[in-house]
Formats: structure tokens, C-alpha cells, sequence
């Protein structure tokens, strides 16, 4: 991992590391709960038309792909920048850019062939002078995203309907590190000395980027998209915060379709013949974090006393509503890479031996570090405070801004926190800058010699069940010393209104209104 | 000599009977201003007996089991999204809001009336300086002014005291200028000076006694504000932490429960307008009974 993204502690950086499985690896994915006339055969007539109104819960903070890591910005790129390959609803890789791959014997070669008569919304074409460009501005000015490309040694053209990667050393991950969302879009060729990028979008997508404004932002239906024209005239998203409110919205039919539905209205939406509602399992994951470059934090036998005195199941439940899943690891339990593996119940009296025998007075000062920004951590903060309480651990919960909350997780002025994960597909964006010794994720100073060794060994092994092996028993030493008290996965949950068709809801959350019919 | 004055001073007390038992007396007459001070007075047993009345773990644990049970006869409020019960919580409430509320006033009435003085008495320079001090403070909106403060200072209940506090200070500097500046021209005053009396003996003595009224009626009805500066700070998670009860921070966790839990938001809301409305019209008939004026004009009609 030498290259690393110098953007740390940019706003919501802990709220997308968007990485997906290579191809063919994910064969799980629970099936896609959409109710009516599912799927995405687009429309082809583009008869209908009409603008699809969409809310979302934040404003992006910028619109350059490679630069932002907000989930925000993401909803909106995904509709207007292409990546090479992309994700299918079940996590597997198809063509996107990239029509087909091969691969070399060795694995450290990899040629990808263009798609022809693709264009940006400049109207220049698209060819592999293009892809090499984007990937060079990530790599070359340690953008977000260039530990993506850690492995890789080159990107070369031979031709303008080629390109090639090479790499150091192999990479089973490549093809989720170069499309697992919209982080790694390809822009045109001196895109970023020609545009503004922070402020305007000039991809190869369904939509074009029209107007942003403080209340939201436009797209309008390309019509020279390389594959089918959407049918919708465009997409106005607008910025709802507060949930209730995005619901109302719906309700009255001022929008057509949010994502941000409160988790306590979940059960009574599902017989409201108002909304229709989407809903399955998501791959982010929810977490405490110990701050384990101070004592008693540093102890392994304190924080296993403290994954003993957390009843889980009623975090998650006073935290979602039941729309979670408990899980004591990271990877979710639809996922190829999931590990059956708990090794903690709520046991207050053995929690209490851990507690005391690590040495430190009790009842010990624990501050738990939470953001409004995620009303979920609030909640479920009470619930720990509770928990622990019992076990001889005061918790003081300490309500941040998100800004002021990202600084002081990233100068380590703090004892707990608690916070998740999003849009993970393959275990290595699971686990990795999280949990090795040196990671540019890792806030919480864990270090274990073992872990690294095992997580780097994973990260090149191409077999996939001895990689699963790998990372199977990495992910058990990370629970066993509670590097992250992992807590639960959520459930995706969206909203739109009746008769709204060929919209998906995704388990990596990405948001594609390329075949969407609105209501009549 | 103590013989001489004794026969000298009775009749002087006897004719006029205590003047803070005749506003008392004043005031009783009032019936918005009794039912006022009973509802205050309720809260204040509220709020000292809070977690001998209800058990602790009504207040603070979370019973996801039990989470938004409507009003019954177990949970006279109902039950809020942690389970935990309503009636326990806005009574807890009570004293975090009337702590809040006390020493956010406290802060301010001393800083106000010390600036007041000072600024009206020795007028010039000081005055000059202080006041113009006191404009800066008074020209932010009060709120906004409270959450640069809350910025600043770090959320946390004591701190909204302080940024509370502060905010409302010039406002009690300037009733305790204006009043100082017509009594420091009265005789007594004069006399006092001319008398040989210090300076800090005149302000103490004969000025501040002098300047109360309007600063009794200006504390009662920043009471008011006060508790809903705290409530408006909570809600935006500026003010009282979790999970300490707080109303402004129930009603805006009930915000988002209003169609399944009408309860989480009704109950705490209720609380806050209660309360200040309570110390608004204690402020109103304060005002009535220690305004010289109106004074007159009740007495008459009372005898």
C-alpha cells in the first residue's frame, strides 16, 4: 500500500469506501424486493418522458468523481459518468466502457478492449487516450482513490480501442477496484485543465449535468447514450435532510422517489398503497471503534469486556427498527465472503472479569464520539451507554458536527466512536486500510502483525477460495481483538411512488435512473 | 441615645407596613399570578424530587421491548423510540430546564446589573465604553448569537448556560443603566455624597436598592426566555447531551415520530409552553404590582 489518497479527513470520507467483488466472485445477493414490474429492460421508446424528481438526504460537496467521497455526490455522478466495467444488481462485473478483458497467465497483465462510438456529453469521442488520462490524474495527484491502483505498475494505449494495465504484482480485485462505483469514472482527456470538474460533470452517461443549485441539482437525458436513451426527460435531485419531510414529499407527490425514508416508518410503509417501498440487504456495516493508542482502550482484555457488555440486538433494533441485520463481523450475510463468526454474546458478568481484570479503576470514563449527521448513532449510543453501565464502563456521549467529528477521528481525539461503512463489495475494501498496522482508514491505532500479514497475503491471492480462506481467519483475529466492534448491517431502504418503473434497488447502493418509466 | 431613636423610629415602620409584604399582598390578589406561582412551584418540587418520584431507570434505560407504547396507566405519557417513559422524562426535564434557566439568568442578572450600574453611575467614559459593549452583544439575534457561543465554547448543557447567559446580559444592563441614571440625581443620593459616603457604599446602599423593581419583573420574564433558548439549543443538539433529558431535545427526537408516537413530541412541547407562559405572566404581574403607578391605582381600588 505505498500509494495512499492524501484527501483524509475530507467530509464523509468514512461514509463511502465504495469497492466491489471482481468478476464472477459474488455469487450471492439476495434477490431485488421490487415490487411491480421489476427489472431493467429500459425504455426504449422514450415516449413517455416527464422529469423524475428524486430526493436525497445531503448535498454533494463537489462533483469531481476522482476527488469527492461523498454518497451524495455519488448518487447524482451515477447517472452521468460511465466506468470501464460495472457492477451488476448481484455485485458481478459486466461491460460497461469495456466491452470485454483478458487476462495473462501470470494475472499481472490485464487487456481491456473499448467500446466504439461512445462520445462525452462535449460532444469529443471517447477512446483510450481518454482512460489512461483518468487514471494518471488519480494516481499521479494521490487522489482519493489511488490506493486503488497501489499494484498498478502502468497504464498504456497501444491503440485508441485499447488499453492495458499492468501490474506488480496480481490484483484478483482489479476489476472492482477500476468499477466498483463511480469513483473511478472515466473523464475526457484534459477534463480537469478544460472544466471546473468540482462544479460541472462531463461524462459518457445517460444523462448529462444541466444546473446546480442550492436546492438541487438538474440532469437531462443524453440522447447520443451509447446505450439506450433513457425515456425520462431527465432528473432533478433535490435535497431533503430531514426524513419525515421526504416522506411527506412523496406522499403529496411532489417527488418521485427518495432514499431517505425514516427506519421507524419501514413497517407501516410496506401496506401504505401510497409508497411503494424497496428494501434489501445492504453490504455497509456499522461499528464502535476503541481508541487504542490511549489505556485502558489499548487493552485487548478491556475491549473484549466491552464486546461482552453490548447486547447488539438492541442497538440494532433501537438503531433501525429492524431494518438490519446483526453481525459481529463486516461482510454481510448475502455475500460470497461472508464468515459465519460470533464469538461475543451480551454477558454482563463475564464482561465485568474483562473489565476489571484489565487493570484500569472502574467505573472507567469511556467518551463515545457521535454525529447527528447519522441520527442512527445517536440511538443506538444510548443503548451502549446503557449496556455498559452495567459492566463498570461510564460512557459520555459526545454529539459532534460531522466536520468537527471527522477531525477529531483523524487526530485521534477521542476514546470511542462509533460510525459506518458503506457500499463495500470486496473484502478487501472491507478490511484492509481499516486494519493493518499502517492503513490510511486505520483512526483507531489497532495493530496486529498478523492481521497485516494475512490481509496482504489476501490481497494478491487470485484462487478465490484460498483468498476467502485468508480473509476468513483475518476477519476472526479482527473480531477476536475487537479492532472494530462490529455491530450490524443495515438494510437499503427507498421509496418511490406507484407506477414508477424500472428502478432497482441495489445492495451497493448505487442509483441508476438510465431505464426508469415515471407514472402516467 | 438608643432610647431617643426607639421612640422616634416604631411609629415610622408601623405606618407603613413591610413593601415587600404589600406587594406580596398586591400580587396574592391576582389569580393569573397565584395559578403562575402554584404551577411554578410544582415545578420546582418537579425538578429537586424528580429521581426520588420516578425510578432512575425510567429516565435513562433504554427497554427497546416497551418502545412507543401509547399513554396507559403504566406509562401516563407513553413510551419514547428507547422505551423510555415519557412522564419520567419531562419531569426530569424540568430540572435541566430550570437549571438551565437559573443560572443562565443568574449569569446574566449579575454581569447586567454590575455593567448597569457602573455604566449609569459613573457615566462619561465608563459608560461610554460599556454600553457600546453591551450594543455589540444586543445587535445579534439572540439565538444566533447563542450558537456562535455554543461554536466556540464546545455543545454541552453547561455551556448553553453560559452562551445563554451572555446573550441576555446586555438586556440587564441596560433596565439597570436607565433606572440608575434618574436615581443617582435624587437628593438622598446627593445627600449621601455630601454626607462624605464612597462611592461603592452609594452604589450599594441607596442606588441598587433603588433600581430592583424592574429588574425583578426583567428576571421573571428572562426565566422565560432562558428556558426556551435552552429548549431551541437542544433541539438543534447544541444543548443538553444525551441521554439527559431535555425538552427542546424530546421534542425534536419526537419530530421525526410524530405519525407513529404523537405522544414523544405532545408531552415535552406542553412542558415548555406551561412553563413559560407561568413565568410570563409572573413577569406581567410582577410588573403591574411594582410599577409605582399602577401601584397606586390598585391600592386604591383594593381599600
Amino acid at each position: 500500500m505505498a500509494r495512499t489518497g492524501r484527501q483524509r479527513g475530507g467530509r464523509g470520507l468514512a461514509a463511502v469506501l465504495a469497492v466491489a467483488v471482481l468478476a464472477g466472485a459474488c455469487s450471492g445477493g439476495e434477490d431485488v424486493d421490487v415490487d411491480g414490474e421489476g427489472g431493467g429492460d429500459g425504455g426504449e421508446g422514450g415516449s413517455a418522458g416527464g422529469t423524475l424528481i428524486a430526493a436525497i438526504s445531503a448535498e454533494p460537496d463537489q462533483f469531481d468523481p476522482h476527488k469527492t467521497q461523498a454518497y451524495a455526490s455519488f448518487q447524482v455522478l451515477e447517472n452521468v459518468y460511465d466506468t470501464l466495467v460495472v457492477p451488476d444488481a448481484e455485485g458481478e462485473f459486466q461491460p460497461s466502457l469495456a466491452t470485454e478483458w483478458t487476462t495473462s497467465d501470470d494475472g499481472l497483465t490485464w487487456t481491456f478492449t473499448l467500446r466504439e462510438g461512445v462520445t462525452f456529453h462535449d460532444g469529443s469521442e471517447f477512446d483510450s487516450a481518454d482512460v489512461v488520462y483518468s487514471y494518471n490524474r488519480i494516481i499521479d495527484e494521490q487522489l482519493a482513490n489511488a490506493f486503488r491502483f497501489a499494484s498498478v505498475a502502468d497504464v498504456q494505449a497501444p491503440d485508441p480501442q485499447t488499453v492495458v494495465i499492468t501490474l506488480s504484482e496480481p490484483t484478483p480485485a482489479l476489476l472492482s477496484n477500476i468499477g466498483g462505483f463511480k469513483g473511478m469514472s472515466i473523464i475526457p482527456e484534459g477534463a480537469a485543465d478544460e472544466y471546473d470538474l468540482a462544479t460541472e460533470a462531463v461524462g459518457t452517461g445517460p444523462f448529462t449535468f444541466e444546473s446546480s443549485a442550492a436546492g438541487g441539482v438538474t440532469l437531462a437525458a443524453y440522447d447520443d447514450y451509447w446505450g439506450d436513451a433513457p425515456s425520462i426527460d431527465g432528473v432533478e435531485f433535490q435535497y431533503i435532510s430531514e426524513p419525515t419531510a421526504a416522506l411527506t414529499a412523496l406522499r403529496s407527490g411532489d417527488v418521485h422517489w427518495t432514499d431517505n425514508v425514516p427506519p421507524q416508518d419501514v413497517e407501516s410503509l410496506a401496506d401504505d398503497d401510497q409508497v411503494e417501498l424497496g428494501t434489501t440487504p445492504s453490504v455497509d456495516y456499522w461499528y464502535m471503534a476503541m481508541n487504542q493508542a490511549k489505556p485502558p482502550f489499548d487493552n485487548r482484555d478491556f475491549r473484549r469486556g466491552v464486546a461482552f457488555g453490548i447486547d447488539r440486538a438492541a442497538v440494532t433494533e433501537a438503531a433501525k427498527f429492524g431494518a438490519a441485520t446483526v453481525n459481529q463481523t463486516a461482510i454481510p450475510e448475502q455475500s460470497f465472503w461472508y464468515h459465519e463468526y460470533a464469538p461475543f454474546e451480551h454477558d454482563p458478568a463475564q464482561a465485568t472479569d474483562l473489565i476489571e481484570s484489565a487493570g484500569a479503576a472502574t467505573p472507567v470514563q469511556m467518551g463515545l464520539m457521535v454525529t447527528d449527521e447519522y441520527p442512527e448513532t445517536i440511538q443506538a449510543a444510548q443503548v451502549i451507554q446503557a449496556n455498559l453501565a452495567e459492566v463498570g464502563v461510564e460512557v459520555n456521549i459526545e454529539q459532534e458536527d460531522f466536520g468537527t467529528w471527522l477531525d477529531r477521528q483523524s487526530q485521534g481525539d477521542y476514546d470511542a466512536f462509533m460510525l459506518g461503512w458503506l457500499g463495500n463489495l470486496d473484502p478487501f475494501g472491507f478490511y484492509h486500510a481499516q486494519h493493518v498496522c499502517e492503513g490510511t482508514s486505520n483512526f483507531h491505532s489497532y495493530c496486529n502483525p498478523e492481521v497485516d500479514d494475512l490481509l496482504g497475503q489476501a490481497a494478491t491471492e487470485t484462487d478465490r477460495d484460498a483468498r476467502k480462506a485468508l480473509y476468513d481467519q483475518a476477519a476472526e483475529l479482527i473480531a477476536d481483538d475487537v479492532s472494530y466492534l462490529y455491530l450490524y448491517n443495515p438494510d437499503v431502504v427507498q421509496a418511490w411512488a406507484p407506477g414508477l418503473e424500472g428502478y432497482e434497488v441495489r445492495a451497493d447502493k448505487a442509483i441508476n435512473f438510465e431505464s426508469v418509466r415515471l407514472p402516467e | 441615645m438608643s432610647i431617643e431613636e426607639s421612640a422616634e423610629t416604631p411609629p415610622v415602620t408601623r405606618q407603613h407596613r413591610p413593601r415587600w409584604l404589600e406587594t406580596l399582598t398586591l400580587l396574592a390578589r391576582n389569580p393569573l399570578a397565584i395559578a403562575a406561582v402554584v404551577v411554578l412551584a410544582g415545578l420546582v418540587f418537579a425538578a429537586l424530587l424528580a429521581e426520588s418520584i420516578v425510578p432512575r431507570d425510567d429516565i435513562f434505560t433504554p427497554d427497546i421491548a416497551n418502545r412507543l407504547q401509547a399513554p396507559s396507566g403504566e406509562h401516563w405519557f407513553g413510551t419514547d423510540e428507547l422505551g423510555r417513559d415519557v412522564f419520567a422524562r419531562v419531569l426530569a426535564g424540568a430540572e435541566v430546564s430550570l437549571r438551565v434557566g437559573a443560572v443562565a439568568v443568574g449569569i446574566s442578572l449579575t454581569a447586567g446589573v454590575v455593567v448597569g450600574l457602573l455604566a449609569g453611575y459613573f457615566g462619561r467614559w465608563v459608560d461610554d465604553t460599556l454600553m457600546r459593549v453591551m450594543d455589540v452583544l444586543f445587535a445579534f439575534p439572540a439565538l444566533l448569537m447563542a450558537i456562535a457561543v455554543l461554536a466556540i465554547l464546545g455543545a454541552g448543557s453547561t455551556n448553553a448556560m453560559i452562551a445563554i447567559g451572555i446573550v441576555y446580559t446586555p438586556i440587564f444592563a441596560r433596565i439597570t443603566r436607565a433606572s440608575v441614571l434618574s436615581v443617582r440625581e435624587e437628593v438622598y443620593v446627593r445627600a449621601a455624597r455630601s454626607a462624605g459616603a464612597g462611592n461603592v457604599r452609594i452604589i450599594v446602599r441607596h442606588v441598587l436598592p433603588n433600581v430592583t423593581a424592574p429588574i425583578i419583573v426583567q428576571t421573571s420574564i428572562s426565566l422565560a426566555f432562558a428556558i426556551l433558548s435552552e429548549a431551541a439549543l437542544s433541539f438543534v443538539g447544541l444543548g443538553t447531551q444525551p441521554p439527559d433529558p431535555s425538552w427542546g431535545r424530546m421534542l425534536s427526537e419526537g419530530r421525526g415520530f410524530i405519525e407513529q408516537a404523537w405522544w414523544m413530541a405532545v408531552f415535552p412541547g406542553a412542558a415548555i409552553f406551561v412553563t413559560v407562559l407561568a413565568f410570563n405572566v409572573l413577569g406581567d404581574a410582577l410588573r403591574d404590582v411594582l410599577d409605582p403607578r399602577q401601584r397606586s391605582a390598585m391600592k386604591g381600588v383594593g381599600a
